[in-house]
C-alpha cells in the first residue's frame, strides 16, 4: 500500500495516522491526496512538524494541531492510530482563547502577531 | 391612504445628538436633544440605560409599556473602519429579559450622520392598522403601510416596493411576517447597502415592533453632513493604525474574508464541541458537507452572482458574509453564518449546504432569528415533530411562518416551547432562549457565558477583549475550570463596551493580541469627541453597562438560579471526550463578583 491512501481498518489501524487539514490546508490536502480525511502511514511515534514538513505543509501555516479531539503545540508528538488536523491562523479570536490555543502558543510568539504573507 | 404629517422641521433643531420619541399610542413625535444622563453613551450602552430607566421591568413585552429604543455606536457615521453596527433595545418577548441585538446593514451610519443618537418607538396604536415611519432631514412622518407589503408579505419583496415607493438610497428596518404576528423568534430585518437582509436576531425584538403596528422604518439621510470630528488630524491616524492591525491579523485580515464565520465548523468539530442531534453529541462526520472550506469552494467553483467576501455595511474590511449562489450562479443568500449553518446542519443533521441557504433565505424573508430557528427545529427533532435532517420539511414549516401554521407558530416561538410540546427535558437553552453552536460541556467559558449573560445564552455576549484577558487565555483548557471564570468576566465586559461603540465585535479578533490596535479604537472615540479615555475606561463602562442589565432583570423577577444552563447537561456526557457541565452555582456566581 502507498503511503497514504484509504484506510483499511483490519490491516492498517496500528499503522496510519488520520489526517485533516483546515482553511488553506483543506483545499491543499484534497488536491494532493484526493481524499478528506487523508489515511497516512508511519512507523513510528512523530511530531507534528516533522509530519507536517513530510507533507509538503509549511511551518507558517501552522498554529495549533488537534491531537484526538485536543489541541497541541505544533511539536507534540502522534502516534499511530492517532486522528490529528492541521489548524493554520484564521480561528476566530474568542475562540483560539476559550479552545486552549493561547496555552499551547507560550514558547510561539509568531503565533500572536502573525504578518502577511505580502508584509513580509 | 389616509397620511399623517407631523408638522415640524427637523432642518430647523436637528443637528446633533437629537432624540426622537414616536409615540404610536397619539401617531406623535417629539424631537429633543439627549437627555443628559445618557450624554456620551452611544449603542448598547444607551439602549440598555435607557431600557432599565423607562420600561416597566414586569410589564408583557407585546404589552403597551414595553419600548423599542435604536441607537448607532459612539463611532457609527464616521470613516472608522467596521463602525457602521446598531444596537436595538427592549424587554425581550422571548427571554422576559432586557435585549440589546446589534445588526449591520445601512441605517446605523445614516442614522449616526443625520444627528439622531436615538429613535424610541412606544406605546401602541388604537386602530388595528400598520405604520410606516420615515425619518427625513426635513421631519419624521408616520404613514400606513401599503397594503400589499402586509399579511405575509417576505422581506425581500417588501424591500423592492419600498424601494419604488421611498428611492433605492433609503435604508430600512422592517417587521417581517413573523414580526407581524408578534412570533417571539421574530427579527427586525435591516436592508443592507445592496438591498439584501441583515438582521438584529436574537430575543424576538421584531415582535415587539410589531406589536407596535410598525411595520418599517424608512431613513432617508440625503442632505445629511458628516458626522463632526472634534480632532480630525487624531481621528485619521488612530482609523489607520486601526485598519492595519485589522488587516494585518491572519484571522479578521484572511480566515473570516476567505472562508466566513462557517470557518468554524471544522474547527469546533475537531473540537468535539460541536453540538449534534439536540446536544446529544459533540462531533458529526458529515462536517465537510457544511464546512466554510467546502463554501467557499462551491462559491468560487459556481461563480455566477456568487462573492466569497463581502461586507454587511459601507467601511467594513473584514468581509465575513459572502453571496452565495444556486448551481445556476444566482444568489440565494448573504450573512450565510456558523451559527445557522451549525444549527440546521450540525444539531439538525442535514447534510445538504444548498438546501440549508434556502432556509437561510427563507428565515431572513419571513424575519426570524436563524439561530432560535435552528435550535428550535432541532429540539423538533428531537421531539418527534419533524424528521431528522429533513431539510425540505424544515424549509416548508420555515416558509408556512409567513401564515402562520400552527407547526409554524410552534418552531417560531423558540426552543423553549418547542421542548414543552414535545415534553422533551433536552431543552438547550438558558432563560428561554436557544443555546448556540458551541457545546458548554466541552467549551465550558463559553457555557458560563451562556449561564451568566444578561441576555440569555447568547455566544456574542462574551467576545471582547478585556483588560488581561490574554494572560488569563494562556491558562485555559477548554475541558478545565481553571481560567474560565475570569474568562466569562472579562469577555462579558469588553463585549459590552464594544457593541457600544458601533464596531463590530469582529473587530476584536484583529485586536486581541495587538495592543496597539486596541489603543487605536480607544484613539478615534478620543479624538471624535474630544476625550482622554484609557483602556480603564472602556473597562468601567463595559462593567457598568452589564450592571444595568442586570439590574433589569432583577427587578423584572430574574435571580442567580436563573444564570444556570439546563440540567440535561449535568447528567448527559457528551462525546467524544464525555465531559458533563460541572461548575457549582456558586462557581457560576464568581461571574459577577467585579
Amino acid at each position: 500500500m502507498t503511503k497514504s491512501g484509504t484506510f483499511d481498518p483490519m490491516t492498517d489501524e496500528k499503522k496510519q495516522l488520520e489526517i485533516r487539514g483546515f482553511l488553506q490546508l483543506d483545499a491543499f490536502l484534497k488536491k494532493k491526496y484526493g481524499t478528506m480525511p487523508v489515511f497516512y502511514e508511519i512507523d513510528g511515534p512523530i511530531t507534528g512538524i516533522e509530519l507536517a514538513k513530510e507533507l509538503g505543509i509549511k511551518r507558517e501555516d501552522i498554529e495549533v494541531i488537534f491531537v484526538n479531539g485536543f489541541v497541541q503545540e505544533v511539536n507534540y508528538t502522534l502516534n499511530p492510530g492517532d486522528r490529528m488536523a492541521f489548524l493554520p491562523p484564521g480561528c476566530p479570536g474568542p475562540y483560539r482563547i476559550a479552545l486552549g490555543f493561547y496555552g499551547k502558543n507560550q514558547d510561539n510568539a509568531a503565533n500572536f502577531k502573525i504578518q502577511r504573507k505580502d508584509s513580509k | 391612504m389616509s397620511f399623517i404629517r407631523l408638522s415640524f422641521k427637523l432642518k430647523e433643531v436637528f443637528f446633533v445628538n437629537k432624540f426622537i420619541r414616536v409615540n404610536m399610542e397619539t401617531l406623535e413625535v417629539t424631537v429633543g436633544t439627549v437627555p443628559e444622563k445618557y450624554a456620551g453613551l452611544g449603542g448598547r450602552a444607551l439602549t440598555s440605560n435607557f431600557v432599565n430607566d423607562e420600561v416597566k421591568p414586569t410589564c408583557h413585552p407585546l404589552g403597551k409599556n414595553n419600548k423599542v429604543i435604536i441607537a448607532p455606536g459612539l463611532l457609527s457615521g464616521t470613516t472608522a473602519p467596521n463602525s457602521g453596527r446598531l444596537s436595538v433595545g427592549a424587554k425581550s418577548p422571548l427571554t422576559g429579559t432586557i435585549k440589546e441585538s446589534n445588526t449591520g446593514g445601512s441605517s446605523s451610519q445614516m442614522l449616526a450622520k443625520m444627528g439622531i443618537k436615538a429613535l424610541v418607538i412606544e406605546g401602541m396604536p388604537k386602530e388595528d392598522k400598520f405604520y410606516i415611519i420615515k425619518v427625513t432631514m426635513d421631519g419624521v412622518t408616520i404613514e400606513e403601510a401599503p397594503s400589499q407589503i402586509l399579511g405575509g408579505c417576505g422581506n425581500y419583496e417588501a424591500i423592492k416596493v419600498l424601494n419604488e415607493k421611498y428611492g433605492n438610497h433609503v435604508g430600512m428596518a422592517l417587521t417581517g411576517p413573523a414580526g407581524e404576528y408578534r412570533l417571539p423568534s421574530a427579527n427586525i430585518s435591516f436592508k443592507d447597502p445592496d438591498g439584501n437582509i441583515r438582521s438584529a436576531g436574537r430575543g424576538g425584538l421584531g415582535a415587539v415592533l410589531g406589536s407596535k403596528k410598525v411595520k418599517g422604518i424608512v431613513i432617508d439621510s440625503t442632505g445629511a453632513s458628516s458626522v463632526p470630528i472634534a480632532d480630525p488630524e487624531k481621528f485619521k491616524a488612530a482609523s489607520k493604525v486601526f485598519a492595519k492591525a485589522l488587516l494585518d491579523h491572519p484571522v479578521a485580515g484572511q480566515g473570516l474574508a476567505a472562508y466566513g464565520t462557517d470557518v468554524l465548523v471544522n474547527i469546533l468539530n475537531e473540537a468535539g464541541g460541536l453540538p449534534a442531534n439536540n446536544f446529544t453529541a459533540g462531533r458529526i462526520d458529515h462536517n465537510d458537507n457544511i464546512s466554510g472550506e467546502t463554501m467557499n469552494a462551491t462559491i468560487t467553483e459556481r461563480g455566477g452572482e456568487g462573492k466569497v467576501s463581502h461586507g454587511c455595511h459601507k467601511g467594513c474590511i473584514i468581509r465575513c458574509s459572502q453571496w452565495y449562489p444556486d448551481k445556476q450562479g444566482k444568489y440565494i443568500t448573504s450573512g450565510f453564518e456558523y451559527e445557522t449553518i451549525w444549527g440546521l446542519g450540525a444539531d439538525g443533521g442535514i447534510k445538504d449546504l444548498d438546501i440549508i441557504a434556502y432556509i437561510d433565505r427563507a428565515m431572513d424573508d419571513v424575519g426570524v432569528d436563524s439561530i432560535e430557528t435552528a435550535v428550535a427545529v432541532a429540539t423538533a427533532m428531537d421531539g418527534g415533530l419533524i424528521p431528522w435532517g429533513d431539510g425540505e420539511a424544515v424549509l416548508k414549516i420555515v416558509q408556512e411562518m409567513a401564515k402562520p401554521t400552527p407547526l409554524a407558530r410552534i418552531i417560531a416561538s423558540g426552543t423553549s416551547v418547542v421542548g414543552k410540546v414535545c415534553g422533551l427535558f433536552r431543552v438547550p437553552v438558558v432563560k428561554d432562549q436557544g443555546i448556540p453552536a458551541y457545546d458548554p460541556r466541552s467549551v465550558k467559558g463559553i457555557g458560563l457565558t451562556y449561564a451568566t449573560t444578561t441576555m440569555g445564552a447568547d455566544h456574542t455576549a462574551g467576545y471582547c477583549i478585556s483588560g488581561n484577558i490574554l494572560k488569563v487565555g494562556a491558562d485555559i483548557d477548554p475541558l478545565k475550570k481553571e481560567g474560565q471564570v475570569e474568562y466569562a468576566r472579562a469577555m462579558q465586559i469588553g463585549t459590552a463596551a464594544i457593541d457600544s461603540s458601533g464596531m463590530c465585535l469582529f473587530v476584536y479578533f484583529g485586536i486581541a493580541d495587538n495592543p496597539g490596535g486596541y489603543q487605536a479604537l480607544i484613539d478615534m472615540i478620543n479624538a471624535q469627541y474630544g476625550l482622554e479615555l484609557t483602556a480603564d475606561d472602556l473597562d468601567t463602562l463595559g462593567k457598568a453597562v452589564l450592571k444595568v442589565e442586570k439590574d433589569f432583570n432583577t427587578r423584572a423577577g430574574f435571580t442567580n438560579h436563573h444564570d444556570r444552563l439546563p440540567e440535561f447537561m449535568e447528567y448527559e456526557p457528551l462525546p467524544p471526550h464525555n465531559e458533563v457541565w460541572n461548575f457549582t452555582p456558586e462557581e457560576i456566581d464568581e461571574v459577577w463578583n467585579f
